[in-house]
């Protein structure tokens, strides 16, 4: 256990982590790794891309190398560093600060990097040599003149310590803690519920449930919008690029309030938000997002209102509108009406000859009715219907209707009683509950790094003994500040040096 | 958003001001024994005048940011070329905070060459101002790129240090196996410089030659899931020693009497359809630097190093050492904020996620890594002088990866920021 505290507690194993970890960071950025791509097969992908070089990067398991188990060891490994490292030093740390001496050794203060020692170029105000109190009138002017400079100063007759910006040692232990939160939270997404990450498809008017949820979501429009030429810099106009300006999805989201799970009824709906989703907006409903990822465009029918009329008089006997998601059983026109006996979304025959649809989707929807009212056989007679002019055509719905293609119509008079979808967007839908945490992480940390980075603890000690007066200065960072600082308090003080030969080791 | 004038006037006054506070700044150190007996004062006069001199052309770099802004309708940092001449200003930004607090005339010596090429390279690029996409249309394209920039700049300056202090302490009387290595190791720092001042002045040239050249290569990319034959088409600027493998050769105006790749084609792994013309680019980077470092040899009858040495000769090693890290210290938190936390943020709201591991995330990261790994070998383990200044020199070399090689090599999410 304390071989194991030791290695985590050192600086060096904490420099050889970062080192790896940056090194088996790059690895990952050669090719592009599995999560980039929504449906592959890595085993087949890399080798066909790129080759031998790809079959064997893939078969090291670098096409997820941030999620290999080495690579978490090492992020692992880094976070108990932190945790260790900092643990060992801020309470040591503390109490060094905490109590400090006023009066330090000599060679203490010779042995700073800034030092200096000399004379005190004065005489006595008694006349008879330069006593005790002298050397402590000269230390409080030199307190006076380090107070100016915004030092906090504690003087011991004859002696002083000066001290600014303690506070900027406790920066790094600050970072630290904001790192170590951060990975925590990081971590945290594991925990069941806070984590959520899925791809839903919407075609426009349509609602979808959002998986393993209670919530539905409608995309009542999805726009993409280009910028128009006056829009672009004469220069750019000359490249003929098209730029999207808009992907937008006008999107309504409900909660399931009753028969949420039942296949055969429909689930009660209660809308909760709407937002119009753009890249940059996501909806956010209390922390279930939705973003837009992607579009398709995807043009299928959603709804057509035909007149039923006679054909030979062309006298209209009333409209109805069929809704290609989910008609329904009955309709009227008129006197007559109309029952649905069968629906294709995507007519086609089978090998026998029998209709069958090929999907769910409205690519070329029939429906078969059977028609009841004056004029026609007891009972009613079948009536097949092709919304879709083209499909009327393939396959000739009027010799499919025989005789009563020549009495009865079904069409649409104007295209505004056709409702077409153009595109399906797609949504990433996330849920992320660690994030007010990472947050919090990286808002500690960063406030630990400008405490640390652009404040400097800087320490002055000095005393006199007799007329000597010996000074030592420590920073932790820009020395040239403090030198500039003892040499313009020493001046003032009535002792000239030049700031850069204060430096230890600089004075031949 | 019709203005023709597009303001690039301003850039270019200020691109010549840079060369000539450059000049100035040279001027001060070298001129220094003129002014017999009184060097000080020499230093001093023309340090500010070089100052003055670089910072009326901040002014003019900011004239141009401004209105590139107003005229084009948003930031001008959404793509390389206006990120490249933005990180050129916030590297004299950076250099003249560090002045201020150092007051160092051979800072500028170092520090303005590294904006000037950051802006040169910047005219590699396309120059329109281009609409903005969906996905940069956020105020975090405002804060996320300018603070990233703005750390990336005192790198820029930090590395500067590094070389200066590495000029001045390497010894180029030594005769070591360690001093020759240093020499050398140097020396290939200068002619990777001097290479890439190679590439954007043959770039420059053939552009303002209009020389240009056209390939094409038959590609197969999967659309909807199934594999589809398209035609992808390579236009060099420089002209062509080598096309990439199986690619056909569509327009090549003759250049010297040649009319085809001389080098042929690239080896078959090299897949990609740009592969030939990006290695094109390389072969003449590293041609145009030799034929440059050759030059600059003549001229100097040393190598480089041992020439740019004797300058550096009257500064205090501690000093540039400090001048170096300082750079770094003030840069590191700032290129946290923008390059990691601001970027997490934007990520999150863009893309749903504030990390992806996507490759300009990762490279972000490394770079943030890398100059963890500096501080700490600095502040705990008493790395300064040489070790330290080796090593801002490579970080600034992991931040030019992060910005431009990651866009040219491995592309991702960033890569409408490339060409």
């Amino acid at each position: 256990m304390d071989s194991v505290w030791r290695f985590f507690s050192s600086v060096k194993v904490a420099v050889y982590l970062i080192g790896i970890t940056l090194l088996g960071a790059t690895l990952g950025t050669v090719y592009p790794q599995e999560n980039t791509f929504m449906n592959i097969d890595p085993a087949v992908y890399y080798e066909a891309t790129y080759g031998t070089l790809g079959k064997i990067y893939y078969m090291l398991g670098l096409s997820h190398t941030y999620e290999s188990w080495w690579f978490r060891t090492l992020l692992f490994m880094i976070g108990t560093s932190l945790v260790i490292c900092s643990l060992d030093r801020v309470l040591p740390l503390y109490r060094a600060l905490n109590k400090q001496q006023i009066r330090k050794h000599t060679q203490f203060l010779s042995r700073q990097k800034i030092a200096y020692s000399g004379d005190l170029p004065f005489e006595g105000l008694q006349g008879s040599g330069f006593t005790e109190e002298d050397g402590a009138r000269w230390t409080e002017g030199m307190a006076k003149q380090l107070r100016k400079m915004g030092y906090r100063v504690h003087t011991d007759g004859t002696a002083l310590l000066a001290e600014k910006n303690r506070f900027s040692r406790w920066g790094p232990y600050i970072n630290h803690i904001g790192l170590i939160i951060f990975l925590l939270a990081a971590l945290a997404r594991g925990i069941p519920g806070w984590h959520m990450d899925q791809y839903v498809s919407v075609l426009e008017g349509q609602t979808v449930k959002i998986p393993n949820t209670s919530y539905y979501i409608k995309n009542q429009k999805f726009t993409i919008d280009f910028y128009t030429e006056n829009e672009m810099s004469e220069k750019f106009r000359k490249t003929e690029k098209e730029v999207p300006k808009l992907y937008e999805t006008k999107a309504v989201l409900y909660k399931c309030t009753a028969v949420c799970d039942n296949a055969s009824q429909d689930p009660q709906l209660e809308e909760v938000a709407r937002h119009n989703i753009l890249v940059n907006q996501p909806l956010d409903y209390k922390g279930l997002m939705a973003y837009q990822y992607d579009y398709k465009l995807s043009p299928v029918l959603i709804s057509v209102t035909p007149t039923l009329k006679n054909k030979e008089t062309g006298q209209a006997y009333g409209s109805f509108t069929l809704n290609m998601g989910k008609p329904e059983d009955q309709y009227t026109a008129g006197e007559y009406s109309l029952k649905l006996k069968g629906y294709f979304p995507e007519f086609g025959l089978d090998g026998k000859g029998t209709p069958v649809t090929k999907s769910n989707e409205a690519k070329a929807p029939a429906f078969i009715f059977n028609i009841s009212g004056p004029g026609l056989a007891e009972g009613g007679e079948p009536y097949i219907y092709f919304p879709r002019q083209v499909d009327k055509v393939n396959f000739r719905q009027d010799d499919l209707n025989g005789k009563l293609a020549q009495t009865l119509d079904i069409s649409v008079d104007s295209m505004d009683k056709v409702k077409f979808a153009e595109y399906t967007t797609f949504l990433n839908i996330r849920v992320d509950r660690a994030i007010p945490f990472i947050w919090t992480g990286a808002a500690i940390s960063m406030a630990g790094l400008i405490m640390g980075f652009y404040w400097q603890h800087r320490r002055i000690w000095l005393r006199v003994d007799g007329r000597r007066l010996t000074l030592g200065a420590h920073t932790n960072k820009n020395w040239f500040a403090i030198r500039k600082e003892v040499s313009s308090a020493l001046e003032k003080t009535g002792i000239r040096v030049n700031a850069k030969i204060l430096e230890r080791g600089r004075q031949q | 958003m019709n203005s023709t004038y597009d303001g690039s006037v301003f850039l270019l006054i200020a691109f010549v001001l840079y060369n000539l506070g450059f000049l100035l700044f040279v001027l001060t150190i070298t001129g220094k024994k003129w002014n017999h007996g009184n060097p000080e004062r020499h230093e001093r006069k023309w340090g500010r005048a070089a100052f003055t001199v670089s910072a009326a052309g901040f002014l003019c770099h900011l004239i141009f940011f401004f209105n590139r802004w107003y005229t084009g309708g948003h930031i001008p940092t959404s793509n390389m070329y206006e990120f490249m001449t933005f990180l050129g200003m916030m590297t004299i930004f950076a250099f003249i905070v560090v002045y201020l607090l150092y007051r160092t005339p051979v800072i500028g010596v170092f520090a303005l060459p590294v904006a000037v090429i950051i802006i040169a390279y910047a005219s590699v690029f396309p120059g329109e101002v281009q609409p903005l996409i969906p996905a940069l249309q956020s105020y975090w394209l405002k804060i996320h790129v300018t603070t990233a920039a703005t750390g990336e700049a005192f790198f820029a300056v930090g590395f500067a240090g590094g070389l200066m202090y590495l000029l001045r302490s390497v010894n180029y009387a030594g005769e070591t196996a360690a001093d020759r290595k240093e020499q050398r190791w140097l020396e290939f720092t200068l002619f990777f410089i001097i290479i890439i001042i190679g590439f954007v002045g043959s770039i420059f040239g053939f552009n303002a030659a209009g020389y240009r050249a056209e390939f094409h290569k038959q590609v197969t990319v999967q659309q909807d899931g199934k594999p589809a034959e398209i035609t992808e088409k390579s236009v060099y600027v420089l002209p062509p020693l080598i096309k990439s493998y199986g690619s056909e050769q569509i327009e090549m105006k003759p250049f010297l009497g040649m009319t085809e790749p001389i080098l042929g084609q690239t080896p078959g792994w090299m897949k990609g359809a740009q592969a030939g013309r990006k290695l094109n680019t390389v072969i003449w980077s590293v041609l145009s630097g030799i034929v440059l470092y050759a030059l600059l040899r003549l001229i100097a009858r040393k190598p480089l190093g041992a020439a740019i040495s004797p300058l550096l000769k009257g500064m205090d090693g501690e000093d540039l050492d400090e001048i170096g890290y300082r750079a770094i210290a003030i840069g590191y938190p700032i290129f946290t904020l923008g390059a990691l936390i601001f970027a997490m943020i934007w990520a999150h709201e863009a893309w749903g996620r504030f990390w992806g591991w996507d490759p300009k995330e990762v490279w972000a990261l490394i770079t943030w890594l890398f100059y963890a790994v500096y501080l700490h070998l600095r502040l705990s383990k008493g790395w300064q002088g040489k070790r330290s200044a080796w090593m801002s020199v490579i970080g600034f070399l992991v931040v030019m990866f992060t910005l431009i090689g990651v866009n040219l090599v491995i592309a991702g999410l960033h890569s409408y920021a490339g060409v």
